[in-house]
């Protein structure tokens, strides 16, 4: 269970997170959603490392994750995959997903092979570019090997920033899919944060709502994507 | 045509060390942002070590092997000393702009030659002294003519080939090679693999300081030993980066060579004197031409 408290993110005295509070049960899609500067990519780059929380816990079951190093929290089973379909571009799509398991090489080296075949199988199409450059991918290419990356350390948690933003309407529905397959059949824990609101809530088990770095709503996502009200207000349609 | 296969082959030994020295540069560059003035320095001292060694009445090659290991040390010790202490702390109001995070540490490198330099004088004295090498400088010779390579060329060619080929293998068949490709293209993608971006950084700093090492070791006994023998060869190898490509390996090996043969092809057919001014024009011929490096890629910015 990812448990969330009072957590504060500050940069040069803005406060991007106004000491949030949520959990995230395991083995479950919890969403979150927001405007635009809501403080969902800061949030989980917070929970990843890559910002330092001011204050608050996050805790990933009895780890405290705030004074960890980004690349212990990687190593303890959590993964991010970053916004804007982070991948290496200069690297081939082979390298980006052993650069993904290049630490358990020495401690689970089986695992490692099997782990990169199942990401090939998942997406198909990377093992068919596997020596090509990562740049020379599609958006939506992109997005899969990224989310290959992160797969193949085997993560308990995963954290998908809009994994959705700037891909047709098509593949972003594809992607999240499998994510949702992924996380029905291995228990894989998923916090996803989404501009699109309707895609994130139809998939996901529970939603956080998050106005300008404070909770606007916590409840389960059918609850949230069925209220009116609220989306009128909060997202504006 | 002699004198063209005396220019060819001398320049090919000369471009070797060029090259290790620019690879040694492009290392430190690529892995961490800091062009390392130091960098000969350190390779300066780790040749004394080795003379030291030699003069003690150990074999040349026991002496070659502590080098480069010390040279491996002095650059893991220069980034964990150093480099590192410099650039973490962020709360510093000095380290707040983008500009002083680069420049901090290129100034502190001067520091470090300087320390270096003043260290050596003080163990070892200023005067110069010789650096020996396993082979005789003299002309191969088969049967009476004599061929336009020397046995110390080959031998500096052959060593550099060596060290080229393991850092190939290293950099493209190696997790540990691809980790430090990864953390100097995308250092934020490669800690959210898990990787110590940090500990590559450092192993980038000893790859670095053992080439250099090498590089002067290489050198030496053509140019004798001094604190200040090899400032030279920093400019040279800085230069053959910068054609080459600061962010490319491979073309920092390429502009080593390159200016291998210029320097060498000017030697011969010119006159000694003119070696610098070659060099100044070659390097605002490459600028002009192609600014990026020969191997070099254009900053691709997404909008």
């Amino acid at each position: 269970m990812l448990a969330i408290k009072n957590l504060t993110t500050e940069f040069a005295s803005v406060k991007a997170l106004n000491g949030i509070s949520f959990q995230a049960k395991p083995g479950l899609i919890t969403t979150v959603i927001g405007a635009n500067g809501a403080g969902k990519s800061t949030l989980l780059r917070t929970i990843s490392g890559l910002e330092k929380a001011t204050s608050g816990s996050i805790k990933w079951f009895d780890e405290e994750l705030t004074q960890m190093s980004v690349e212990s929290i990687v190593r303890s089973g959590i993964a991010q995959v970053p916004e804007g379909h982070a991948v290496i571009s200069q690297l081939s799509v082979a390298e980006n997903i052993e650069l993904g398991g290049l630490f358990r090489k020495r401690i689970a080296r089986g695992d490692l092979a099997i782990a990169t075949k199942e990401v090939y199988e998942l997406f198909p199409i990377l093992y068919e570019r596997r020596n090509e450059q990562a740049g020379s991918l599609s958006g939506g290419e992109r997005q899969m090997l990224a989310i290959s990356r992160a797969l193949v350390s085997r993560p308990k948690l995963l954290l998908l920033d809009e994994p959705s933003l700037g891909l047709a309407p098509l593949i972003s529905a594809q992607i999240i899919s499998i994510v949702n397959g992924l996380c029905r059949e291995t228990g894989l824990t998923v916090l996803l944060v989404e501009q699109n609101a309707n895609t994130a809530l139809a998939v996901a088990d529970h939603g956080i709502l998050l106005a300008l770095g404070e909770v606007a709503a916590d409840m389960p996502a059918s609850e949230m994507a069925a209220d009116s009200a609220l989306r009128a207000a909060y997202l504006g349609y | 045509m002699n004198s063209f296969l005396t220019a060819f082959f001398s320049g090919t030994a000369q471009g070797a060390i060029y090259a290790l020295v620019s690879l040694g540069l492009v290392l430190v560059w690529r892995g961490a942002g800091v062009v390392n003035f130091a960098q000969m320095g350190q390779a300066m001292f780790t040749t004394y070590i080795a003379s030291q060694m030699i003069q003690h009445n150990n074999s040349y090659w026991s002496a070659f092997v502590v080098a480069l290991i010390c040279g491996a040390l002095l650059g893991a010790l220069v980034d964990l000393a150093i480099m590192r202490p410099l650039t973490s702390r962020k709360n510093s109001q000095l380290l707040n702009s983008q500009s002083m995070r680069t420049t901090i540490p290129v100034i502190a490198s001067l520091g470090i030659l300087g320390v270096l330099k003043a260290l050596a004088g003080i163990l070892w004295a200023g005067e110069e002294r010789g650096f020996p090498s396993p082979v005789a400088p003299n002309a191969i010779k088969i049967g009476s003519t004599n061929l336009a390579i020397t046995g110390f060329d080959l031998f500096v060619i052959g060593v550099v080939f060596a060290a080229l080929v393991l850092t190939t293998i290293f950099f493209t068949k190696t997790g540990m090679g691809l980790a430090m490709r990864a953390s100097a293209l995308n250092p934020e993608v490669t800690r959210l693999s898990g990787i110590r971006v940090g500990s590559v950084r450092t192993l980038g700093w000893a790859i670095s300081g053992t080439a250099s090492s090498l590089a002067g070791l290489l050198v030496t006994p053509r140019t004798n030993l001094s604190p200040n023998t090899l400032d030279l060869l920093l400019i040279v190898g800085f230069t053959a980066a910068v054609v080459g490509g600061l962010s490319s390996l491979a073309g920092s090996v390429l502009g080593g060579f390159i200016l291998g043969y210029v320097i060498s092809f000017v030697n011969v057919y010119s006159a000694p004197e003119n070696v610098f001014i070659a060099i100044l024009v070659f390097l605002l011929l490459a600028l002009f031409l192609r600014p990026q490096g020969i191997l070099g890629s254009k900053e691709v910015r997404r909008v």
